[in-house]
């Protein structure tokens, strides 16, 4: 029937589904073991007599279960609840346990060491802030990581950037740059205008990108800058139907801005040269075929500047 | 912990369908209280769980389908026997042999392999009769893995109403009201695909075993009921199967009796002094200790009172010393070895002394009397040698030969 020696002998040596065996052990995985390892003395079902410390929601609670309901699994551990007071607790579990074996009251004790040990520790951490740590589905992440990639590429963001500036340009919310290049500018207008008329692919290649021509060098090195700057400026203001900032258009402020304007546009031209280059290297010829061809249409309106 | 009680009563439990009588109780049976063995039950249950075999066998002419022949030495290849002929890819190949491909077998497996075992039929009754005992013991049905937290009692004995249940619904009811919903549930939730080849052999699912419901009347309708809800088996009482009482020879099925069977165990089985009615000759086997507690058998009061008690020293023998050199030891043995030794002492310094003073005495030279004396002394010696062995005076001869002539 029930005997404790034959029922550890079974347990020990045939099979219980609360054991498990590690490499530094033998642990017992049942909720009212004492100690949490499996032993002849610390096994809630190979003792008729035994007592643990659970806890319910942080409230401890003395569990004991004896002999005379071994019977009857609903009824098997009678439940005390343990005070807040930690000696306190250990009274009452010195009360309850007044004449059972001194080792099973040494375990519980411990046990509810342990437990208020741990209880205390736990509302500590809850107060501070502890970071979170969330798990990031790679597989979302790399999804959105190539479609952003896609994107970018799509985006073209050179090009509306450009058309945006230009735009911008021609609105006249830049009022005092002196120093772009008039004819490119005007170029790339026109072929605007032709883009709009004849809807064609070569739209998409014109508009946006200002181009330089190889012939611009030459003009570099042969013509006087100041000339050739002033020139320029001075057509673009009468013409332009830039900001109404008339200051600019004061000559004395033309002289003096001149020069400035002048080193100024020579390195923009420098560096609008090196776009150019780039930017003849990656496209095609066509592109300069297609400058030449171009006619423009409205010359009456815009001075251009000879070169 | 406790000695069995004359005849322990269990209470039946009721359910909503029966009348509103007080809940009976049934006594024990003796089968509850039999000796678990553990070893016996799991060597029953390996032997029997042969029994349901079927043989296989590979093809008793795998392998050999060929005309095939050894090319013997001299040709510089191995002398396993080749496929003979030509024009294909198999010729030449080695053949028959375990080791080649397309060979048999190692071994070949045959279908006369003794697959069935026999076991002897009271063997087979006391597995049996353990497993019926350990699943009366809460620990020991816990231990394999039941969860029989809600359980009002142990062994749960149900009224013979749930005989009647028709519905597997009303059927579900009836578990949860005796608690052994858990255990069911535990069953359903642990319904897997089986991890190896056997899922693709027709074995497909396992899940946990949840109680088995043992009836006493043939024809009930629980059979029906209960039969399609996962994890629950039902068995007549006699007719109990230890695959089923102790799956996976490990003892402790939950069962789930109902008041009729479990009327009947008493008769099935006997008791301790009555034989079986329905197993012919047989009574239940008795164990080796009626009271298995070894520690309070020892701590009892009847066995304290006449033990001798505990020796705390422990005597242990003395290291042997030899008396021929140790002298204490030899005087243990003979006390007159002393006297004997301070004797033999006393004689031996005294004769050392002696020889000493003999020696002394010789190598000191002597003074003029001694050398004097000595002198005189020798030459007086040899006076009379030379008269006594002067024969012209015969005389002194006379003296000494003492004859007359």
């Amino acid at each position: 029937m029930q005997h404790d020696e034959v029922i550890w002998q079974v347990i020990r040596h045939k099979h219980c589904s609360f054991m498990a065996k590690i490499e530094t052990g033998i642990f017992c995985r049942n909720p009212y073991n004492v100690t949490g390892i499996c032993n002849r003395s610390s096994c809630p079902l190979a003792n008729s007599r035994y007592a643990t410390i659970r806890d319910h929601d942080g409230v401890l609670y003395l569990y004991m279960k004896t002999i005379e309901r071994a019977h009857m699994p609903n009824k098997l551990w009678e439940r005390v609840k343990m005070p807040r007071n930690y000696a306190k607790a250990l009274e009452i579990i010195d009360k309850h346990m007044m004449y059972w074996p001194k080792l099973l009251v040494h375990k519980t004790k411990q046990r509810l060491t342990k437990m208020t040990q741990m209880r205390i520790r736990m509302r500590k951490l809850a107060l501070k802030t502890r970071e979170k740590i969330m798990t990031v589905p790679t597989k979302q992440k790399k999804r959105e990581a190539r479609r952003e990639e896609k994107a970018e590429k799509a985006a073209l963001l050179e090009k509306s950037i450009e058309k945006e500036l230009l735009e911008r340009l021609k609105k006249g919310v830049y009022s005092d740059i002196y120093n772009y290049p008039v004819d490119k500018y005007n170029e790339i207008l026109d072929k605007e205008e032709v883009g709009k008329a004849t809807v064609s692919e070569d739209e998409e290649e014109e508009e946006p990108v200002i181009e330089y021509v190889e012939g611009y060098e030459e003009l570099e090195e042969e013509d006087d800058m100041e000339d050739f700057g002033g020139l320029a400026i001075r057509e673009d203001y009468d013409n332009d139907n830039l900001n109404d900032d008339d200051a600019d258009n004061d000559d004395d402020d033309d002289n003096e801005e001149k020069s400035a304007s002048v080193a100024y546009k020579r390195e923009r031209k420098s560096s609008a040269r090196k776009l150019a280059k780039e930017e003849q290297a990656a496209k095609s010829k066509k592109k300069i075929k297609v400058q030449v061809e171009v006619e423009h249409e409205d010359a009456v309106e815009r001075q251009r500047a000879v070169y | 912990m406790s000695a069995a009680a004359a005849r322990p009563l269990v209470t039946v439990q009721s359910l909503e369908s029966d009348m509103a009588t007080d809940a009976n109780s049934v006594p024990l049976p003796d089968v509850m209280k039999a000796a678990i063995r553990p070893d016996i039950v799991t060597f029953v249950h390996g032997q029997i769980s042969k029994n349901a075999r079927q043989p296989y066998a590979v093809s008793k002419r795998a392998g050999h389908q060929t005309s095939a022949e050894s090319w013997g030495t001299g040709r510089a290849v191995s002398r396993i026997p080749r496929v003979a002929g030509g024009g294909t890819h198999r010729a030449g190949q080695g053949a028959f042999g375990n080791m080649c491909r397309g060979g048999r077998m190692f071994a070949p497996t045959k279908i006369w392999r003794r697959w069935h075992r026999q076991v002897n039929v009271t063997q087979k009754r006391h597995a049996v009769v353990s497993a019926i005992a350990a699943s009366a013991v809460p620990s020991l049905v816990l231990a394999r893995g039941h969860k029989i937290e809600e359980v009002p009692e142990l062994p749960l004995v149900v009224s013979d109403a749930a005989e009647a249940v028709e519905k597997t619904s009303a059927a579900l009811k009836v578990l949860k009201q005796i608690g052994a919903h858990p255990d069911a549930e535990k069953a359903k939730d642990s319904q897997a695909i089986r991890a190896g080849k056997g899922k693709a052999r027709n074995r497909r699912y396992v899940s946990r075993k949840g109680p088995l419901v043992v009836y006493g009347n043939e024809g009930a309708k629980l059979v029906k009921a209960f039969r399609n809800i996962p994890g629950v088996e039902i068995a007549h009482v006699s007719r109990l199967n230890l695959l089923k009482l102790a799956p996976g020879g490990h003892i402790g099925r939950f069962i789930i009796w109902t008041k009729s069977a479990f009327q009947q165990l008493d008769a099935i089985y006997g008791t301790f002094d009555k034989l079986s009615e329905k197993k012919n000759g047989y009574v239940l086997p008795r164990a080796k200790m009626v009271n298995a507690d070894l520690a309070r058998i020892i701590n009892s009061d009847e066995v304290q009172s006449v033990v001798a008690p505990i020796k705390k020293e422990v005597k242990r023998a003395p290291l042997k010393k030899n008396p021929l050199k140790n002298l204490g030891v030899m005087l243990k043995l003979n006390p007159y070895a002393k006297a004997a030794k301070r004797m033999a002492l006393l004689a031996e310094a005294q004769r050392v002394k002696a020889k000493q003073d003999k020696l002394d005495k010789k190598r000191k030279p002597i003074t003029k009397e001694e050398a004097s004396a000595i002198n005189s002394a020798s030459k007086s010696w040899y006076k009379t040698m030379i008269s006594d062995s002067d024969y012209t005076e015969f005389e002194n001869f006379t003296k000494w030969l003492g004859a007359s002539q």
